[in-house]
C-alpha cells in the first residue's frame, strides 16, 4: 500500500520534471502534438533517468584495454586540477603503470555543452576517468553543472569514500576508518526546481526506489566482500517520511538478505553529533545525496582535511575517480602547496579498479611512506612541505621498489 | 591568475626536468661508442621508469631467417643495454616435432604481457589434418584480436612513394580465417566467413581508440558490403555506429578494391584503416611493398591482456636463410615498439633512432633495399651509431 | 542454396559458334548509363572506320518487372546476347537498395560469364609511377566468396559461404592456360591463400596444377596471395598472367589498374559458356555525362579485346595501335590523362590514325 504511494508519488515527479526539464535542456525539446511517450526516443540520459528510472539501460561498449594498457580519461578540470595531473602523470611514467590517458580540456567559461557532451562520449568509450573538480562558470540555465551532469549522464549512482586515518597525521580523531556509500544521482540533487508563483520556490527531491535498493545493495555487497561488520542508513525519515521513508525502507529490506551483517539507522543531526564524538562505531555509512556531501566532509575534516580522501564515484557501466572532497581550490591553484595526495589516491583507487594491483599497491605504499614516515607534509597538513617535494619524495621510493621488481 | 598558473606549472617542469635529467644520466649509457665520444650527453632526455627493473619479454624466433633476424635484435639489446630478458621458445609447424607445446608458449605470453615473434611458416597441408593453422591457434588461444600494422616510408629507403604513413587494422580471429571449412559433395568446398557484431564492434573501436591515442585524424573502413551485404554489412554497420563516439576523428568507409586500386595510386590519404580479416592482410602487404618490403615494417598483435609484437608482412624468407642476406629492420622496429609499450620509451627512441640514421646514411643496406651489406654488418652499423 | 550452384555450373551451355572472318557479324551493344552513350557512340564510330565487319545490336537494360515480380533484365536482351554469343557493355550504374541485385551480376549469372579477364599494361607516354606493367588477371567469377549465400544465424553473427567447386576452377584454370597460350604469354600464376584455407582454396589449387599437367608448355606458379600484393606493388614484371577464385580477382585486379592509371584504361572481359561479355568497368560518372569530355580508351580496348576474341585480329591490331599512338602522342589526350581534348577529338584523331595506318 505504502509502496504504491511512492511510485505515484515518483510518477508525478516525473510528470513535473517533464515540464521542468526542457529549460534546462536546449530548447528543441518541447513536446510536440501532446504526445509525451513519443518523445521516448529522443530523450537523453538525463532524462530517462529522471523520468522512467527503471527503463534506464545502456548498452555496454567493449572495454578500452588494449594489451594490458587502459585507455582513461583525465579530466583536469580547473583550479588546482591541472597541477595535480601533472604530479599524476609524472608518478605513473615513474611506476612505469600501464595506462594511457586522453585529456579533455573543458572551458570553465563556455556557454554551450559541446565540451561536455565529449568529455562524456570519451567518458563512455573508455569507461574509466580521473576527474578534478570542473568549473561551471555559466550561470545560464541552459548550462548543466558539470560535474552533476557527469554523474547523471553516466548514470554514476553510488559515490564512495574511505576514509581512514593517516598515523602519521595530527588529527582531532585517530584510527577512524569508515566507508560512505552515498546515491550520487537523485534526491536533492536532481535539479528540479521553479518558483510556482512569484516568492515560492519550490525545490524537489525525488527518491526512487530501484535506486535506493541499488546503493543499498552496493553497501552490503561492499561489506560483505571486505568483511566488514555494520552498516548505517542515514536519513531523515522522521521530517520526510515518504521519500526518506523509502530509502530508510528499502535499505531495511535489503539487510534481511545479508544476516550477518548488522543493520542500523540514524537520523542525520545525530549523526553529525555522533561522527565528531564518537566516530569509531560507524563503518559503512549509506544516505541519499545531500546527506552525504554533509558527512562525507565532516569526516574528510576528522581525518585531516581535503588534500587527502578521494572518492569514487561507479555506476553500472563507468567509473569517476576524483579527490574526495569536490572543491576546485582556485585559490591556492599555481602556488606549490596544494596536497597531490589525494589525487595521487584517486588514481590509486582507479589502478585497482583496472586491475592493476601491483601498481596501485606500489603507488599506495609510497605515499604512506611519504606521509607516515618522512612526514612530508603540504600546509593544509600543518607541514612545510611543497607539492613537489611531496611528489619526488614518493618517486624516490617508486624508484627504490622498481629497482628490484621484475614485471 | 591563468598567467601565473602556467608559469608555475613552466617551473614545476623546470624543475623536473633537472631531476630526470639526473635520472637518464645515471643510466648505464653502454651506447656512447668511440664513433662519438663528444656525445656523452643522451639525446633523449625523457624519463626511463624502470632504469634498473627488467622486464621479461617471450621470444619465438619463427622460422625461415627468423632466428637469424632476432639475434641481430638481441646484439643490439646487448649493446644498447637495453633491462630486457628474454625467454625463448622454439615454435614451429614445419618442424612441428621439435615445437614447444603451443598451451606453454600461450602461457608464457599471458605471464610476461609481450612476446616478441618472428614469422611462422605455414604449410599448405597440415600434419594433424587440422584445418587451424599455428599462427591461428596461437591467435585465438590468447584472443589477439587485433593487428596493427604502421606502414611508414623510411628515411632513406628509395620507393615509389614518398612519406606514407598508414596504419593498418586488421581484425584477425573469425572472418575467412574461421577455419570452417567442408566438402559438401564431392568437388564442392564451402569455407564459411563468419563475422560477428561483437568482434567488429571490438576492433572498430580499438581502430579509433588507437586513432585517438596517437592524435590521428581519420579512420578508413575497408568493407565489400555492396557483394557480401550481411557479413561486411555487419562489419560496415558496426564501425559506423562506433564512429559516432567519436565525432573529433574523421570517418569514412572504402570498398576494398578501390581501396587498393587508391593504395597504389594515392596512399597519402590513408591515416587509419580499419578491416577485416582478409583485405587487412591484402592491404598489409600491399601498403608494405609500398614503402620499401616485408623486411621493414613491424607490426603488433594486441589482445586486451597481452601484445605480441611481429613484422607487419609475414614472410618468412626461407629462400635466404643461412646467407646471412635478411634485413633485421622489421624486427628492430618491432622491438622499439615494444619497448615503448613496457614503458621503455627512453630504449625505444634510442633504437629507433640508431635505425634512422643507419638508413638515412644509406651506407651500409641489406640486399632487399638495394645495397650489398650482410645482416650482420648492418646489425653492427646500427649498434655502432646507437647513442 | 549450394545445389542450385551446382545446378547452375554443371549446365554446360552450347559451344560457341564460329564463323567466318569475312562474314558480317552481330553484335549485342549495351550503352550504359551517365557517359556510356557517349563512349559506346565514339567506339562505333572508330570501328566503323576500320572498317571492322560487324553489324551493332543496341539493346537496353533498365530493369523492368518481372513475371514474379522482381526486377530483372529484359527478355529482349538477354535474347540478344544469346542468339549473337558476343557483346559489349558501357558502365551500368547499380540502383542503391531497392531489393534487386546489382545488373552486373544479374549478368554475369545470366550469361554464365565465368572468368573475367583484364590485360593490365602500362600506356607508353601516359606516365605513372610503374612504366613496366603487363600482367593480365584472369578471375573465377561465378562462385567464390561472392555466392550470395549469407544468413545470420543468431543475433549479431552473420555466416558467409565461400564456395569452391571443382567444376569451376578447372575451367577457369584451363581456360588461364588456353589464354596464355593463344595470347603468346609465358607464365601463369595461381593466387591463393590454401595455407589459411586450406580445403577451398586448396580445391582450386589443386585444379591449377592439373591444368598445368595438361600444358607443359607453359610455366607455372603458385604464390600467396599476400605475396603477390607485396610483390606486385615493388616489382610488377616478375607476373605474367595471374589466375585466382573470385575475391582476389577483383581486389588484384582493381589494384593493377591502379597500377598503370586506373580503371578508365583497362579494358575486361567476362567470357561464359553462352557467350562473351566485354565491357569496361569503371563507374557511370554521371558528373561529366554529356559533355564530351569522358575517355573511351577503356571501352574501346574492351572492344579491340573482343575483335580478337572473335578471331579479328587484323583490325584489332590496327585499332589498338592508333589508339596507343594517340595517347603517346599527347595531343589529343582527354581531361583524366592531364589533357585538355574532348572525347570527340580523341576519337576523330583515332579513326583518322585507323584509316592512315
Amino acid at each position: 500500500m505504502k509502496y504504491r504511494q511512492m511510485s505515484l508519488a515518483a510518477v508525478m515527479a516525473a510528470r513535473i520534471c517533464m515540464k521542468i526539464v526542457p529549460h534546462i535542456k536546449s530548447s528543441n525539446y518541447l513536446p510536440q502534438f501532446g504526445i509525451i511517450l513519443r518523445k521516448a526516443a529522443t530523450q537523453s540520459d538525463f532524462d530517462i533517468q529522471h523520468k522512467t528510472p527503471l527503463a534506464r539501460r545502456v548498452a555496454a561498449i567493449p572495454k578500452a584495454q588494449y594489451g594490458g594498457r587502459h585507455a582513461v580519461t583525465m579530466l583536469p578540470g580547473s583550479g588546482i586540477g591541472p597541477e595535480l595531473m601533472n604530479y599524476v602523470k609524472e608518478v605513473f611514467r615513474y611506476a612505469g603503470v600501464p595506462v594511457d590517458f586522453e585529456e579533455v580540456q573543458m572551458d570553465p567559461k563556455s556557454e554551450s555543452n559541446e565540451d561536455l557532451e565529449y568529455a562524456l562520449t570519451s567518458i563512455r568509450r573508455n569507461g574509466v576517468a580521473l576527474k578534478g573538480n570542473i568549473e561551471t562558470g555559466s550561470m545560464s540555465r541552459g548550462v548543466l553543472s558539470r560535474n552533476v551532469a557527469l554523474r547523471n549522464e553516466l548514470d554514476l549512482y553510488i559515490n564512495v569514500l574511505h576514509c581512514k586515518s593517516y598515523p602519521g597525521v595530527t588529527a582531532r580523531q585517530k584510527d577512524i576508518d569508515i566507508i560512505i556509500v552515498r546515491q550520487n544521482t537523485e534526491g536533492e540533487y536532481a535539479m528540479l526546481e521553479h518558483e510556482s508563483v512569484s516568492g515560492v520556490v519550490e525545490s524537489m527531491k525525488v527518491v526512487t526506489s530501484e535506486n535506493s535498493e541499488r546503493v543499498a545493495r552496493y553497501a552490503f555487497e561492499y561489506a560483505k566482500k571486505n568483511g566488514r561488520k555494520k552498516v548505517t542508513t542515514i536519513h531523515k525519515a522522521n521530517i520526510m517520511k515518504l521519500s526518506d521513508g523509502l530509502f530508510l525502507e528499502t535499505s531495511r529490506k535489503i539487510a534481511s538478505d545479508y544476516p550477518d551483517i548488522e543493520h542500523n539507522d540514524m537520523i542525520i543531526d545525530n549523526c553529525c553529533m555522533q561522527l565528531v564524538s564518537k566516530p569509531h562505531q560507524f563503518d559503512v555509512m549509506i544516505m541519499t545525496n545531500l546527506y552525504g556531501t554533509i558527512v562525507s566532509n565532516v569526516v574528510c575534516g576528522l581525518v585531516g582535511g581535503a588534500g587527502l580522501l578521494s572518492g569514487k564515484n561507479y555506476g553500472d557501466h563507468y567509473a569517476i575517480f576524483e579527490p574526495g572532497t569536490r572543491n576546485t581550490g582556485t585559490a591556492i591553484a599555481g602556488k606549490n602547496i596544494a596536497n597531490p595526495v589525494a589525487m595521487l589516491n584517486a588514481a590509486v583507487d582507479m589502478l585497482e579498479h583496472l586491475g592493476h594491483h601491483y601498481h596501485a599497491n606500489m603507488i599506495h605504499t609510497a605515499i604512506d611512506r611519504t606521509i607516515n614516515e618522512d612526514h612530508i607534509h603540504t600546509p593544509d597538513l600543518g607541514g612545510q612541505a611543497t607539492s613537489i617535494d611531496v611528489v619526488q619524495n614518493i618517486i624516490k621510493y617508486l624508484q627504490e621498489t622498481t629497482k628490484t621488481s621484475n614485471w | 591568475m591563468l598567467c601565473s598558473y602556467v608559469r608555475r606549472m613552466a617551473l614545476c617542469n623546470g624543475q623536473f626536468c633537472k631531476t630526470l635529467f639526473r635520472v637518464s644520466q645515471s643510466l648505464p649509457v653502454v651506447c656512447t661508442r668511440s664513433f662519438h665520444p663528444s656525445s656523452a650527453a643522451p639525446a633523449i632526455q625523457a624519463p626511463v621508469s624502470k632504469p634498473e627493473g627488467r622486464t621479461k619479454c617471450t621470444l619465438i624466433p619463427g622460422d625461415g631467417v627468423g632466428p637469424e633476424l632476432v639475434y641481430s635484435v638481441q646484439e643490439v639489446f646487448k649493446a644498447a643495454g637495453v633491462p630486457v630478458d628474454f625467454e625463448t621458445f622454439f615454435f614451429s609447424e614445419v618442424h612441428h616435432t621439435m615445437s614447444a607445446p603451443l598451451e606453454d608458449v600461450a602461457k608464457s605470453i599471458a605471464t610476461n604481457g609481450i612476446c616478441l615473434k618472428g614469422i611462422l611458416a605455414t604449410p599448405d597441408y597440415s600434419h594433424s589434418g587440422e584445418l587451424a593453422s599455428l599462427n591461428m591457434k596461437l591467435r585465438r588461444a590468447l584472443d589477439l584480436y587485433a593487428n596493427v600494422v604502421h606502414v611508414k616510408s623510411l628515411p632513406g629507403v628509395k620507393c615509389r612513394h614518398q612519406n606514407v604513413d598508414a596504419v593498418i587494422i586488421r581484425e584477425q580471429t573469425e572472418g575467412e580465417y574461421s577455419a570452417l571449412e567442408h566438402e559438401c559433395v564431392k568437388g564442392v568446398v564451402e569455407c564459411l566467413k563468419i563475422v560477428t557484431k561483437a568482434k567488429s564492434e571490438r576492433i572498430a573501436k580499438f581502430a579509433f581508440d588507437y586513432a585517438t591515442k596517437n592524435k590521428r585524424k581519420k579512420v578508413t573502413a575497408v568493407h565489400k558490403a555492396n557483394i557480401m551485404k550481411l557479413g561486411d554489412g555487419l562489419f560496415l554497420k558496426s564501425c559506423q555506429e562506433m564512429a559516432k563516439l567519436y565525432p573529433r576523428i574523421e570517418f569514412e568507409t572504402m570498398i576494398v578494391d578501390n581501396c587498393t586500386m587508391q593504395m597504389v595510386s594515392n596512399p597519402r590519404q590513408f591515416d587509419v584503416m580499419v578491416t577485416p580479416n582478409l583485405y587487412g592482410n591484402i592491404v598489409d602487404n600491399l601498403a608494405s611493398g609500398l614503402v620499401g618490403g616485408a623486411g621493414v615494417v613491424a607490426g603488433a598483435s594486441y589482445s586486451a591482456e597481452c601484445v605480441v609484437f611481429e613484422p607487419g608482412a609475414r614472410h618468412t624468407y626461407s629462400e635466404a636463410v643461412g646467407k646471412n642476406v635478411a634485413n633485421p629492420t622489421a624486427m628492430l622496429l618491432c622491438s622499439a615498439k615494444m619497448l615503448s609499450h613496457v614503458n621503455l620509451q627512453y630504449y625505444c627512441d634510442m633504437i629507433r633512432n640508431a635505425v634512422n640514421r643507419v638508413l638515412k646514411a644509406g651506407k651500409v643496406r641489406t640486399k632487399d633495399l638495394g645495397g650489398q651489406s650482410t645482416t650482420n654488418e648492418y646489425t653492427y652499423a646500427i649498434i655502432n651509431s646507437l647513442r | 542454396m549450394a545445389a542450385q550452384f551446382i545446378r547452375r555450373v554443371v549446365s554446360n551451355g552450347a559451344p560457341l559458334a564460329r564463323y567466318y572472318s569475312s562474314e558480317v557479324r552481330k553484335v549485342t551493344i549495351i550503352p550504359g548509363d551517365g557517359i556510356g552513350p557517349e563512349i559506346s557512340a565514339a567506339v562505333q564510330k572508330i570501328f566503323s572506320a576500320a572498317n571492322v565487319p560487324i553489324e551493332w545490336e543496341s539493346v537496353d537494360v533498365t530493369p523492368v518487372r518481372g513475371p514474379d515480380g522482381r526486377f530483372g533484365i529484359p527478355q529482349a536482351a538477354i535474347d540478344s546476347v544469346n542468339k549473337n554469343k558476343v557483346g559489349l557493355k558501357g558502365p551500368l550504374m547499380t540502383p542503391v537498395g531497392k531489393g534487386h541485385r546489382s545488373l552486373n551480376l544479374a549478368l554475369r549469372k545470366e550469361f554464365n560469364l565465368y572468368a573475367n579477364v583484364r590485360p593490365c599494361r602500362s600506356l607508353e607516354g601516359y606516365e605513372t609511377l610503374y612504366d613496366n606493367v603487363d600482367v593480365v588477371t584472369i578471375r573465377e567469377n561465378t562462385e567464390g566468396e561472392y555466392s550470395g549465400i549469407e544468413h545470420e544465424i543468431v543475433d549479431g553473427v552473420v555466416q558467409s559461404i565461400k564456395l569452391i567447386t571443382e567444376e569451376a576452377s578447372r575451367r577457369v584454370a584451363e581456360f588461364a592456360f588456353t589464354y596464355t597460350k593463344t595470347n603468346g604469354r609465358q607464365k601463369v600464376t595461381a593466387v591463393h591463400k590454401a595455407n589459411i584455407m586450406r580445403m577451398s582454396d586448396g580445391l582450386f589449387l589443386h585444379c591449377c596444377r592439373e591444368a598445368a599437367e595438361k600444358f607443359p608448355d607453359v610455366k607455372f606458379e603458385e604464390k600467396y596471395l599476400d605475396t603477390v600484393c607485396l610483390n606486385m606493388v615493388q616489382d610488377p614484371t616478375q607476373y605474367d598472367v595471374l589466375v585466382m577464385p573470385n575475391l582476389y580477382g577483383d581486389i588484384l585486379s582493381d589494384m593493377c589498374a591502379g597500377l598503370v592509371g586506373g580503371l578508365g584504361l583497362t579494358p575486361s572481359g567476362n567470357i561464359g559458356l553462352n557467350g562473351a561479355l566485354f565491357e569496361s568497368v569503371h563507374g557511370t560518372a554521371p558528373d561529366i555525362a554529356g559533355q564530351d569530355k569522358a575517355n573511351p580508351t577503356a571501352l574501346l580496348l574492351s572492344g579491340v579485346m573482343m575483335l580478337r576474341y572473335m578471331k579479328l585480329s587484323d583490325h584489332a591490331d590496327r585499332i589498338e595501335k592508333a589508339c596507343f599512338d594517340t595517347i603517346k602522342d599527347a595531343k589529343y589526350r582527354t581531361g583524366d590523362l592531364g589533357g585538355s581534348a574532348k572525347c570527340s577529338e580523341f576519337t576523330d584523331e583515332i579513326c583518322r590514325k585507323v584509316q592512315s595506318g
